[in-house]
């Protein structure tokens, strides 16, 4: 079954179009990283796989449903999302915050239950948050949130797990161990989409990586098919210098000497 | 109960003339509509600040109350005073006024923090204006457009009314209980509207659906006491301080203890000058202060 499948996909901002008869396949069980210069529409392209913006043409499904059909509690029971800035107007515990990720599962009255404290547990305990857990959402760094907020989605325990930038605040201790975590989750046969600015994490995360370009995919495929001096230069309009890593064989992006 | 109690006893008239049942008369209709215009009004207030992520927000600075105090005034002038119209009016003054300040204050799909309030603060001046035109020009008194712009519990409740206000207050109280089932789609709803969406809750329909409950909850209560301005404001801040965030916590404590503050508040305003005073005088002289030092936290 596919995870995701956007076919003759059409979407813009105000008259001007972003996509235009795009698609895209991708299996379950695949980690995909997907790349691009600002505006490429990566993250509008997030948002309409995780049914947060409608297409205008084209059809859009999730693990073989039509997510226009899917109605929002059940997006909510396969697909987490994890986006790059929530409100502080309000400083809720960290523990609130990450039982949010239970919302799908909960009635307007019920009460959360043994299964959600224990995914919530988890998902504290994976994410290194366990310490934290009474802190105040507003009270804690930047990179500490983002993994509150990653650890919301792991209590949500999606099929699908979508994530924005989401290492942008991240030192590279964490940024190791946040990759493992989503790597964990891979091998347990979930689905995950990683965008990222960063060229080199995103090399070192998917099994395949979508290069996008204006709303068209530039190039699609393993790590070292994608991220080649001729298909950097012609997306960002510099040519960096591409090596390869030593343990990993993956390549990994220079910016070039000025 | 502190309160209640003395809201019952303090007072111009004292307990010592007329008797006990000639005050109880005047100020057990009192206690009733000062419970229900706190509670109403800081639990509105609790759920517009989650709903819009917005700590500014209440029904008074968004225009909400003035636009009831409208819609009153609309059926007062029109004749059909002390009748059922009164709460109808209010209900649809603040509706009107509701959707109409979210939609100045919408600019391409979003709605940020200060342009929500410069539209409740625009649409504010423009709804007591058209108030005070149409009292005058339906020859009302001053006095009564004053006590509808800025609040009073001094509402006479005859035997016909009681059950009104029986009525009304239990609609705004449902409204209240209905606002507190909807606590964890309002605390999803204050960390970001996408991020609300994303863990499932239907965010538009639950945006139109608080919009007329609470339109229906705050248009009825103005409709009895007038517009009475920054108790929503600041007291679900005092409640979030004392028992953290949670809209499940929130809710009803902004209830009792907006309440508290309203009845303190009545108490003051008909004992410090002969006569007394319109609510708003009060809880303004302590809320704009607390606005202030809101807005600057934000700023």
């Amino acid at each position: 079954m596919r995870a995701i499948e956007v076919a003759g996909l059409g979407f813009g901002y105000g008259g001007v179009r972003l996509f235009d008869g795009f698609s895209l396949d991708v299996e379950a069980g695949e980690f995909l990283a997907v790349v691009g210069p600002n505006g490429a529409g990566k993250s509008t392209l997030l948002r309409l796989i995780a049914g947060l913006l409608e297409p205008q043409t084209g059809r859009v499904s999730v693990l073989g449903q039509d997510i226009g059909r899917l109605g929002r509690r059940r997006t909510a029971q396969l697909v987490g999302v994890v986006l790059e800035e929530d409100s502080l107007a309000f400083n809720y515990p960290v523990h609130e915050v990450v039982m949010m990720g239970r919302t799908p599962y909960l009635g307007a009255f019920e009460r959360p239950g043994r299964s959600d404290h224990e995914a919530v547990m988890r998902a504290l305990e994976v994410c290194d948050m366990v310490h934290l857990r009474d802190k105040g959402i507003a009270e804690i760094s930047a990179g500490e949130r983002q993994r509150a907020v990653l650890a919301r989605a792991l209590a949500q325990e999606p099929q699908l797990l979508l994530l924005d930038e989401a290492f942008s605040h991240l030192d590279i201790t964490h940024q190791h161990s946040t990759l493992e975590i989503l790597r964990e989750m891979n091998r347990s046969g979930r689905t995950v989409v990683l965008l990222s600015h960063d060229l080199n994490l995103a090399a070192a995360a998917g099994t395949r990586i979508l290069l996008l370009n204006k709303g068209r995919a530039a190039a699609l495929g393993e790590p070292a098919e994608v991220l080649t001096p001729r298909n950097l230069r012609q997306a960002y309009g510099i040519e960096p210098v591409v090596l390869v890593h030593p343990q990993t064989g993956r390549p990994q992006v220079l910016l070039p000497s000025s | 109960m502190v309160v209640a109690a003395l809201t019952i006893g303090v007072g111009p008239a004292g307990l010592t003339r007329g008797g006990l049942a000639q005050v109880l008369e005047f100020r057990l209709p009192r206690l009733v509509l000062g419970i229900m215009a706190g509670g109403v009004l800081a639990t509105a207030g609790a759920g517009l600040q989650g709903l819009l992520r917005n700590p500014l927000a209440d029904p008074f600075t968004l225009g909400v109350a003035s636009g009831a105090a409208l819609g009153v005034s609309l059926v007062l002038v029109s004749g059909h005073g002390s009748s059922l119209l009164l709460p109808v009016g209010g209900f649809a003054g603040a509706l009107a006024a509701t959707f109409l300040v979210y939609l100045l204050a919408r600019v391409r799909g979003r709605v940020t923090m200060t342009g929500l309030v410069l539209a409740g603060v625009i649409a504010n001046f423009f709804f007591a204006s058209l108030m005070m035109l149409i009292m005058i020009l339906g020859r009302r008194t001053l006095g009564e457009a004053v006590y509808l712009t800025m609040g009073h519990l001094g509402v006479v409740v005859t035997h016909r009314s009681v059950w009104l206000l029986a009525g009304a207050g239990a609609a705004a109280l449902a409204g209240c209980g209905w606002l507190l089932t909807q606590s964890r789609a309002l605390d999803v709803m204050s960390l970001s509207e996408e991020t609300a969406r994303s863990l499932g809750v239907n965010t538009g329909r639950l945006t139109r659906q608080v919009f007329v409950v609470l339109s229906l909850a705050v248009g009825v209560v103005v409709s009895f006491t007038g517009a009475i301005s920054f108790v929503g404001l600041v007291v679900p801040h005092l409640v979030r301080m004392l028992f953290g965030p949670m809209h499940r916590r929130v809710l009803p404590g902004s209830f009792l203890l907006g309440a508290g503050v309203l009845l303190v508040s009545d108490l003051v305003a008909r004992n410090v000058v002969p006569g007394g005073l319109p609510l708003s005088v009060v809880t303004a002289l302590v809320g704009v202060p607390f606005f202030v030092y809101l807005l600057r936290k934000r700023l």
